[in-house]
């Protein structure tokens, strides 16, 4: 008789169980933190849709018979399969409110994908200011996760009026092309549907994936066919010009260059040329069903489960009030799979939790902030004050460090849960080691060659922010999500304006002068420091990749987990993991 | 008769019931600042308030008892 199991059974088909169900009592109090979660995910709500109104109407769009990108995204993901990323991202504040490209990672035909396309209604797809940044995140995100990036170009070019700010530069309008070839070079194939006119600009973003595919209304090129006039040896235009120009453009009778005519039937760069433009996103669906996937049966170690607990519980939990402390595994019971979690040296660094759990059946690590207060911790303070829960200590650090490295070795994807309010300061701190441990959890992150991504749950603030993975992990951080509540600023405004002006309130004093303008400076800068940290505004500058409810955490750590998993490029035979071994003892 | 004692010391930011108060399981009652961390008392049995020890501004020490529930 044959037989079947997962790998490393013992350790992994039943961990120990945590986290436990709400009272009664503690979901009535809790109403009013709901309440405030929800006014933040309204405003975030409207931001959205702000964004997806941008540029033309939707309904001139279908008029003319043509589908948006999100008409073409909805077509081409499996449904309840995407995730956004960099909805409201547009960090230098361009007149457009966004950057003109839309992505995010979903599934097309039972694989995952990083996906993105041009806003067609936003100028044709134009290059506008902001949106470079954002297709260099996504290019990266497909090369740390190792899948395939789907493109869905639209792309008009530069939008001229303002050519200084997306044509030139190290990371400018150009650099996604290099991107491409470095993808390429790696085995990341690139699949490309190809709508509309894509002159110059437009055109690189046509050529440079690895899989053409394109609508029978579409064309590439290296320029378009609007540049009627060269250079105007005048160096500006007059009256004469202007009507030089009228007739030029008047009297154009020139096709397009590049469409399906040319680089189907005569260069055959195009694999695929369809009349419909549903065609094109079927073509990449047939694409995406040939490109490389482990079935997930190689890496699970259980069954896929649900957490025990409702996630919905987590608006419940997390408290809006960010002076107040909360249970972080009650929180961690509502994202793993089946609510069961093996925690590495629970007894060792207190203000940090490390250990393993699964999501959909397969090992990840997650490393969070404990919360509340820690009497008697950590020992170096010599009970001069106690632990607070989100700072780092001694212990924590080299926890945390620890566990990074033998998560490397066991290539488990790792998850942060940052609620963080700093490192520990101070000559003690100093003695104990803080500064060097801090920065060797940076170095531990960076040896390894993990994916992780990063979720700021409410406070991202001062090195904190970095050591626990935080975006500027570059080579390591896939994507990180705020929440509803999340802040992020190197110190609390009050923190900041203390520091700021607490000499020249000293100053002033002595000198007997009125302290009202000092003060009404401080309190500006408090109110600008609230200002700056709120969610929408961490969206907009990318200091977080995405705002995502508390409840939908879970589908965009599954979406993270699966994509991890899917073709991984390097493999720790189950069976012959350490950590789960090391937390056995 | 339960009494309802502080976890750590902090002063006392917020006294949220009155002498007379029913109370259930889980009620906030009071609110102790420590640390910048604001630590809420929650009520671990359902009762009347019959006395409360401290007022708001107090600075007390843990395991101080703060309100007696009947």
């Amino acid at each position: 008789m044959s037989r079947k199991q997962t790998p490393l059974r013992p350790y992994f088909e039943k961990m120990p169980e945590i986290g436990k169900q709400l009272r009664e009592g503690e979901i009535r109090r809790s109403q009013a933190n709901v309440a405030l979660v929800r006014e933040q995910e309204e405003l975030i709500a409207q931001e959205i849709q702000r964004v997806k109104n941008a540029g033309i109407p939707a309904e001139k769009v279908h008029s003319r018979g043509g589908m948006t990108i999100y008409d073409r995204l909805e077509y081409l993901v499996d449904e309840g399969t995407w995730c956004p990323l960099h909805s409201l991202y547009n960090p230098t504040d361009n007149e457009e409110g966004c950057t003109g490209v839309v992505n995010g990672i979903g599934k097309i035909e039972g694989k995952w994908a990083v996906i993105i396309g041009f806003d067609n209604k936003v100028m044709a797809g134009a290059w506008i200011a902001g949106q470079s940044e954002n297709i260099l995140m996504v290019t990266d995100m497909a090369k740390r996760l190792n899948v395939p990036l789907v493109w869905l170009t639209n792309c008009s070019g530069v939008k001229l009026m303002e050519q200084e700010t997306v044509y030139a530069g190290r990371r400018s309008s150009g650099a996604p092309f290099y991107r491409h070839a470095d993808l390429n070079h790696l085995g990341i194939p690139i699949l490309n549907g190809i709508y509309g006119t894509n002159p110059a600009g437009g055109g690189y973003q046509g050529i440079s994936p690895t899989i053409l595919l394109a609508h029978d209304g579409a064309n590439i090129a290296v320029g378009g066919a609007g540049i009627v006039g060269g250079m105007n040896p005048k160096g500006y235009i007059d009256e004469e010009a202007a009507q030089a120009l009228i007739e030029g453009t008047k009297n154009f009778k020139g096709k397009v260059p590049g469409r399906v005519e040319t680089h189907f039937d005569q260069t055959a760069y195009f694999r695929e040329a369809h009349d419909t433009e549903q065609g094109v996103l079927d073509g990449i669906k047939d694409y995406m069903r040939m490109m490389p996937a482990y079935d997930p049966t190689v890496f699970r170690v259980a069954e896929p489960a649900e957490p025990k607990y409702p996630v919905e519980d987590l608006n419940l939990i997390l408290p809006a009030n960010q002076k107040r402390p909360y249970d972080a595994i009650q929180i961690l019971a509502r994202l793993t799979d089946n609510s069961e979690f093996m925690e590495y040296r629970p007894d060792y660094g207190r203000e940090v939790f490390t250990g393993i759990a699964k999501i959909d059946g397969f090992p990840v690590a997650f490393i969070g902030n404990q919360q509340g207060i820690f009497p008697g911790y950590p020992d170096y303070a010599k009970g001069e004050y106690p632990g607070v829960g989100g700072k780092h200590y001694r212990e924590g650090l080299i926890k945390q460090g620890e566990f990074v490295t033998l998560c490397g070795r066991d290539n488990l994807p790792i998850i942060w849960l940052q609620d963080t309010t700093g490192i520990d300061v101070g000559e003690l701190a100093e003695e104990a080691e803080l500064l060097a441990l801090g920065q060797s959890l940076v170095y531990s992150i960076e040896q390894t060659d993990l994916a992780m991504m990063c979720v700021v749950l409410r406070k991202g603030t001062a090195a904190a922010h970095y050591i626990m993975c935080g975006p500027q992990a570059n080579n390591n951080n896939t994507f990180t999500l705020g929440t509803p509540l999340t802040e992020i600023y190197v110190m609390h405004g009050e923190t900041a304006a203390a520091a700021s002006y607490a000499r020249r309130l000293v100053k002033e004093d002595a000198a007997g002068n009125d302290l009202a303008p000092t003060l009404e400076k401080m309190n500006q800068m408090i109110q600008d420091y609230q200002d700056k940290s709120r969610p929408a505004y961490c969206a907009k500058t990318g200091f977080v990749d995405e705002i995502v409810s508390l409840p939908d955490l879970r589908k965009y750590i599954q979406a993270f987990t699966g994509a991890s998993y899917q073709n991984p490029k390097s493999i720790t035979p189950i069976h012959q993991m350490l950590l789960p071994r090391i937390i056995k003892g | 008769m339960p009494e309802l004692v502080a976890p750590i010391a902090g002063n006392v930011w917020k006294i949220l019931v009155s002498v007379g108060d029913k109370v259930e399981l889980d009620d906030e009652l009071v609110i102790l600042e420590a640390l910048k961390m604001e630590t809420p008392i929650y009520c671990d049995d359902a009762g009347t308030v019959t006395e409360i020890k401290v007022k708001e501004g107090d600075a007390v020490n843990e395991d101080d008892v703060l309100i007696v529930i009947d």
